[in-house]
């Protein structure tokens, strides 16, 4: 199959579903002619034109405010904030406005929207460019909270999000647009609230967002060597949750490490180790449930620093292979 | 080493602070910690604590006196200690000749007034867990002491706790495990951190001679399947069915004189032979004909007298019970009832059995009899009313109406109601009713 890198994924997602649906467009900050901050709308503006593909002063508040009245108004917009870590202004719009209109009219209105923005660390953007805030929206009912970790999986859960009616905020890392994965070029969904495991595996099971499966996979990897076999599940949606497939891991294998980028105090996975330790799970668990996840502080600017802030590849292969040998 | 007691700045804006009242006098011994005495700023009324443990000396201030802060305001002395010449208060007289009580063994000595060089983080934890930084060598930059010195220290002085419990450390999995193969945990030496019973401790341990002998005593079978559903069905019924138990003794002399000439025809027209259940079978569905009660259930408050009469048939099997079902009994020949039940039995011991031959059951008929039980009683068979059982027939003495006695054939039957909708007149007439049925099998062509 022919690979694409995350952000062409992306790109051939938000092309194919403005082909098939008019009322799809693009609204966001230097989305237009700079083709966004990390490329990924590039070339979209000149072949759908500059009323599908919106340029937008800098108001976060205001794209936020833009998408919500569109898709009220039956439109099927696609919002970019340019970094995850300016959500923060738009979140009146997200969480008052955006999450609330479906309950609030008894389901006769919906938002059908779609809130792309990248988080993560790794680019020495420091503290108000880095951060990975996804677990402020999983808090929110009415909000769905999408992380794609591979080309594939970007590409099926975009257009996924795209055609559900409810607000989805999709979050993409910084760090992945570059990766490069198979994408086949027909346009395929990938059901909000479908699990994957991405590695099976006896021994331990990751559970991974993001980035961090990419990390994990590497980690299971060099584990293998050492003939510890790491099973690598990605829940691709925070939420809605896929538990089940995360529960039988879980189940199998006695052991489980979750992963990931954003700080670890109020993170997702403190959920994800409340899930399985409520489940039946919780008899089979041979070891306390791990959490190796962001360190409680801001991002450094210094890259040393910002290296050792979030889990790398060593981290999760050394908490990973302690857990797998009863040493946790 | 004398430790002096200072008057302490407790507000940001405190200058001074009065004396209330001393809680200790002059010459006590005092443990560090003991409140000393008790102080008065413009805000509060506080007690101070003792710095040190030792003897108090050099009280320089007494009840009403307003004191400025950090002044000294008296002395903890070590026993045998006097108090320096120049840190004798003027006005005070030397110490009273020292009685001194021996020092109690959990006494800790002052610390001395140069402290040693310790980071803000380790002060704050040693002082949070009152431990003396003079007792811990630092290994920083310059033997300063660090946040790790303190909690090595710690460590040393205050074992883990759980080292003094009885519970066992295990994980989940392990103890899920332990249950499963009945080994006891504690008798497992753990691998996991702290000695925490991990799921392949109790494997190794479940293979080893301990988990024989634990095995031998214990057979596990876990609940599932028909004795599953057996449970929770009996259970159900026997909580929430008020049972009544009635029972009878039915002379079956004419009961086996029937079937007898009913198989002399049978084996001279080469057809099967007519069982005992067959004819029970019969008798008991024409009977409840006339007894809609005991042929109903209840369901939410209301009780439904059933228009189809379909016969339970209790049958044993290797490893449970089931309870096929003849349906429409009472419009069959026994013949036919005789036919059926072979079937429904055979095909149950072989596991063969359809929904349809095990539902919409309306009164079930148990038979220990062929075991060699006399009698017994029943767990009614839910939803229905009632359930009858029956005991073996065998012959025995019964005294007629004029008191003579005879050997007859004899059969004791229990029913079982529910009395939520049987009371036992209603319950009687139609054992009754059966009885005369069975004594008098000519009835049945009634």
């Amino acid at each position: 199959m022919r690979e694409l890198s995350y952000a062409e994924a992306i790109r051939e997602a938000l092309r194919q579903e403005m082909q098939r649906d008019e009322r799809v467009f693009i609204i966001g900050e230097d989305v237009g002619v700079y083709g966004g901050a990390f490329g990924v709308t590039l070339g979209l503006v000149e072949e759908f034109g500059e009323e599908r593909v919106i340029d937008t002063p800098i108001s976060e508040l205001g794209i936020a405010g833009a998408i919500t009245g569109a898709a009220l108004t039956g439109m099927r917009p696609v919002g970019e904030i340019m970094f995850m870590d300016f959500t923060t202004l738009a979140m009146e719009q997200l969480v008052n406005q955006a999450a609330k209109i479906r309950f609030m009219f008894g389901g006769k209105a919906k938002v059908p929207f779609v809130l792309r923005t990248p988080a993560g660390s790794g680019t020495g953007a420091a503290a108000q460019h880095s951060q990975s805030l996804e677990n402020w929206f999983v808090h929110v009912p009415g909000l769905k909270v999408v992380m794609p970790s591979t080309p594939y999986d970007a590409k099926g859960l975009l257009i996924a999000s795209i055609r559900d009616d409810n607000p989805v905020i999709f979050i993409e890392h910084k760090l992945l647009y570059k990766v490069k994965g198979p994408v086949p070029e027909e346009p395929y969904t990938i059901p909000l609230g479908t699990a994957e495991v991405k590695r099976e595996g006896r021994d331990l099971t990751i559970i991974a967002t993001s980035i961090m499966v990419q990390r994990s996979l590497e980690a299971a990897q060099q584990l293998a060597e050492e003939g510890i076999e790491v099973e690598v599940i990605d829940p691709r949606t925070l939420k809605p949750l896929d538990k089940e497939p995360l529960i039988r891991s879980v189940m199998k294998t006695g052991r489980v490490l979750i992963v990931h980028e954003a700080c670890k105090t109020g993170g997702y996975g403190g959920e994800l180790a409340a899930v399985i330790a409520e489940s039946e799970a919780f008899d089979y668990l041979d070891a306390p449930i791990i959490r190796l996840a962001g360190r409680d502080m801001p991002i450094s600017y210094n890259r040393t620093l910002e290296y050792h802030t979030v889990p790398q590849v060593e981290n999760i292969v050394q908490a990973a292979r302690d857990l797998a040998r009863g040493r946790m | 080493m004398a430790t002096s007691v200072i008057m302490p700045k407790l507000e940001m804006d405190q200058e001074t602070a009065t004396v209330i009242q001393w809680l200790k006098q002059e010459g006590e011994t005092v443990t560090k910690g003991e409140p000393l005495l008790v102080v008065e700023t413009s805000k509060i009324t506080i007690e101070i604590e003792a710095p040190a443990s030792g003897i108090l000396a050099g009280v320089r201030v007494g009840p009403g006196d307003v004191v400025p802060v950090t002044e000294v305001i008296a002395y903890i002395l070590q026993p045998g200690e006097e108090l320096p010449a120049e840190l004798t208060p003027e006005a005070e007289p030397a110490l009273p000749p020292s009685p001194a009580p021996a020092p109690t063994p959990d006494v800790t000595p002052s610390p001395p007034s140069v402290s040693r060089p310790a980071t803000p983080v380790a002060q704050r934890l040693a002082a949070a867990h009152g431990l003396d930084l003079s007792t811990i060598v630092g290994t920083g930059p310059g033997g300063e002491i660090t946040k790790a010195d303190v909690e090595k220290a710690l460590a040393v002085s205050q074992p883990p706790a759980e080292a003094q419990t009885e519970k066992v450390r295990a994980t989940p999995a392990a103890r899920r495990i332990a249950r499963e193969r009945g080994v006891d945990l504690s008798t497992i030496a753990g691998s996991g951190p702290r000695g925490r019973v991990q799921a392949a401790d109790v494997l190794a341990a479940a293979a080893g001679p301990a988990a024989e002998v634990a095995r031998a005593e214990v057979t596990v079978i876990p609940l599932q399947g028909m004795r599953r559903t057996i449970a929770e069905r009996m259970t159900a019924s026997y909580q929430t069915a008020p049972h009544i138990t009635l029972t009878v003794r039915v002379d079956m002399g004419a009961f086996e004189e029937a079937r007898a000439q009913l198989n002399a025809r049978a084996e001279a027209t080469g057809q099967p032979r007519i069982s005992v259940t067959a004819l029970l079978v019969k008798a008991v569905a024409q009977t409840l004909r006339r007894h809609p009660w005991l042929n109903s259930t209840l369901r939410d408050q209301e009780i439904h007298l059933l228009p189809e009469i379909n016969i339970n048939v209790a049958v044993a099997l290797d490893d449970g019970l089931i309870v096929p079902v003849v349906h429409g009994a009472d419009g069959k020949s026994v013949a036919e009832i005789s036919a059926e039940v072979r079937d429904l039995v055979a095909r149950a011991r072989e596991g063969r059995l359809t929904p349809a031959d095990v539902t919409g059951g309306t009164f079930t008929i148990s038979n220990l009899g062929p075991f060699g039980i006399e009698q017994f009683t029943a767990i009614i068979n839910p939803p229905q009313a009632a359930i009858l059982a029956v005991g073996i027939t065998r012959p025995e003495p019964v005294a007629d109406e004029e008191g003579r006695v005879t050997v007859r054939p004899v059969m004791r039957m229990t029913l079982s109601a529910d009395h939520r909708i049987v009371d036992g007149a209603v319950a009687a007439h139609f054992l009754t009713d059966l009885r005369e049925v069975l004594e008098n099998p000519i009835l049945l062509l009634w």
